[in-house]
């Protein structure tokens, strides 16, 4: 039984071993990375992955953790890019202005969360598919109103976000921050938060408690739907316009980073400032090997195991303790 | 008679690409790091592309930083963050989409020339490119001459609007089938996804012919590659159409093999010399060095391929091997 509970006691440690080793070894091989400049270029490019990811710990950290039967939303990166191509398409095709865009694009990602929330709450589909099966139609979506084509955006805003500066640090990591800031007020410090940690922790006590925890589940995944809105500013930042196939690796890094903020968390709990951290610490991964050379595919590949690494040692370790 | 001239023209060119090889002997990249970005190495114009700069920048002595978007064109784009960041000494960028542009500025910002293949910009020394112009209006040429000046044609044109080179190549297409008002643009166009083209136009192309029965429609043109084409061409034999052309741009050796088959739909292209475009694009970056003056743009020729027997000496000719 010791031997058991030292066995899991090590695995926890396993993914914050294998990241320190890794940026150990990225620190070494490159002398660059951990310069000002290089992590000001990290922490920009790790933006809408940040912000997803807020998205996804509201709904994990609501509906459970379990990958299976707790709460995931696999479509917020769909939702942010249907966004984008809301807004690229309104403001640069139609001449729309960029506040109605804005209207048109908040909408559309709140249909998306409404339809998670709808199929998860009301039909009790499992999170893992539903949320893939709507990620799947709004990305079809988003290719006929795009047409599979890229619209380039030259916004003044959307260029603020991009190149801007707000005391000195990038307008786009301030924004960033500041969301994760009132992110991690809303579920970790207000009453609303409690509750909503409640429903994820156990529904069935929470329901008894009082709480309603169909409630709470279906406003988490509208609460993650904005987020996708809000990163869709963020992607028409980082790449001057909206570019077919951008949610792909949105998904992966979304994933990885908020499965990795939760194994640096204390209690190797999904949390919102732990899922902001696993974005930054994603995207410093991938500087870092694209800066040692390491090709692209083997960066994909690398990412994939780490994903694998760090949702088996969570599922090994929170097994003994239900 | 057209085979010999194609060959003596290769031959010749390669000659003079030999002799300004010697005439560039003094130039050198000893010291210099440069960075090559290139937006994917899963296709062979990528790829090649790609291996012609790099192997240029050692052979005349550079280091090279490689970075490689995997198709992606904003992991491209950012790719050009870590040049930046890694302080290289100049940038070739291969290829990629409009986020790439206040990448290019922000390290002319930074004192780094940028060396463009295939994306003309005005943050860039210079931009190595085919005769995309000439590309543009043979290939309009050709393929109205195979479907007999009249008929309907659908496109695959996704990035005429997103890459000046496609819109150069799609839009003297367009601009050369003004002269033959039988033939019809099928609206609204195609858009073929980036990466995963062949797959991709493959499934719209079955989707197409459904909506194009037997004798309704005569080819089928792919405005600015030919990846998809290699869907389009698989698309027909599943469906059994034969009724069908196929045109497309680039000739890389795959849609030159297609084409070399006997009955092939795929009846005309283009074929380019993405490693000769790479290796001139170092070329340049050197004589750059060198403090020699470049034009903005440098054309790399290309080699037009009208039919089977074409199909197979341009093989030849460009090296690949042979097809009989």
């Amino acid at each position: 039984m010791i031997a058991i509970q030292f066995v899991r006691k090590l695995l926890e440690w396993v993914p914050v071993a294998v990241f320190a080793l890794m940026f150990i070894f990225l620190g070494i091989e490159a002398p660059t990375l951990f310069t000002p400049f290089t992590i000001d270029l990290m922490l920009k490019q790790a933006v809408p992955t940040v912000v997803v990811s807020l998205g996804l710990a509201v709904v994990i950290i609501t509906g459970g953790d379990d990958v299976v039967s707790g709460g995931i939303d696999l479509s917020i990166p769909a939702a942010a890019i249907i966004a984008a191509a809301i807004i690229a398409d309104q403001v640069t095709n139609h001449g729309t202005a960029l506040p109605i865009a804005l209207a048109f694009a908040l909408l559309a990602a709140i249909t998306v969360g409404a339809l998670n929330a709808f199929l998860v709450v009301m039909i009790r589909m499992t999170p893992l598919l539903a949320t893939l099966a709507s990620s799947v139609a709004v990305v079809g979506i988003t290719k006929m109103i795009t047409q599979s084509k890229r619209i380039n955006v030259t916004d003044p805003f959307i260029v603020f976000l991009r190149d801007g500066t707000v005391i000195g640090l990038s307008a786009g990591v301030v924004a960033a921050g500041l969301l994760t800031l009132i992110y991690w007020f809303l579920m970790h410090q207000t009453r609303w938060g409690m509750q909503a940690q409640a429903t994820g922790g156990g529904r069935e006590a929470a329901d008894i408690s009082g709480i309603s925890t169909k409630r709470y589940q279906a406003i988490s995944f509208l609460l993650a739907a904005f987020t996708g809105f809000l990163a869709s500013m963020f992607v028409l930042a980082r790449g001057s316009g909206s570019s077919p196939g951008t949610e792909e690796n949105l998904l992966l890094e979304m994933v990885l980073a908020t499965f990795l903020g939760a194994a640096f968390s204390p209690r190797r709990k999904v949390t919102v400032w732990g899922a902001a951290l696993g974005a930054v610490l994603v995207a410093m991964l991938s500087v870092g090997f694209k800066s040692i050379g390491v090709n692209v595919f083997w960066t994909g590949c690398i990412k994939g195991a780490l994903i694998l690494i760090v949702v088996a040692s969570a599922a090994a370790t929170t097994r003994g303790r239900y | 008679m057209r085979l010999s001239i194609l060959t003596s023209t290769i031959t010749l060119a390669a000659a003079f690409v030999a002799t300004s090889l010697m005439a560039d002997g003094h130039l050198s990249l000893a010291g210099k790091r440069i960075g090559v970005a290139v937006v994917g190495t899963q296709h062979f114009w990528d790829r090649e592309a790609f291996n012609g700069a790099t192997s240029t920048v050692e052979k005349l002595g550079g280091e090279v930083v490689p970075v490689d978007g995997g198709r992606d064109n904003q992991v491209h784009a950012d790719n050009h963050d870590v040049l930046l960041a890694n302080k290289v000494d100049a940038v070739i960028s291969i290829l990629g989409d409009g986020a790439v542009e206040p990448k290019f500025e922000a390290l002319k910002n930074a004192g780094i020339p940028v060396f463009t293949v295939d994306h003309p910009s005005p943050h860039g020394v210079n931009n190595t490119t085919s005769d995309n112009y000439y590309m543009g209006t043979t290939i309009g040429r050709y393929m109205a001459d195979a479907i007999g000046g009249e008929g309907k044609v659908a496109v695959f044109n996704a990035f005429e609007g997103a890459l000046r080179i496609c819109g150069i190549r799609a839009g003297l297409w367009k601009y050369v089938l003004q002269d033959y008002p039988n033939i019809e643009i099928v609206q609204p166009e195609l858009a073929e996804e980036f990466a995963n083209a062949p797959e991709d136009a493959r499934k719209k192309t079955l989707d197409l012919l459904s909506q194009y029965p037997e004798g309704t429609l005569d080819a089928i043109h792919v405005g600015c590659w030919d990846q998809p084409a290699i869907g389009v061409v698989q698309a027909l034999e599943e469906a059994g159409r034969s009724d069908i052309l196929v045109t497309a741009l680039d000739g890389g050796p795959d849609t030159l093999e297609i084409m070399a088959e006997d009955g092939s739909p795929f009846v005309a292209n283009v074929a380019q010399q993405p490693n000769l475009i790479g290796s001139t694009s170092a070329m340049n970056v050197a004589r750059h060095f060198a403090g020699e003056k470049l034009l903005p743009q440098t054309y790399v020729d290309v080699y037009p391929v009208n039919g089977q027997a074409e199909a197979k000496a341009a093989y030849k000719s460009l090296g690949y091997g042979t097809l009989d």
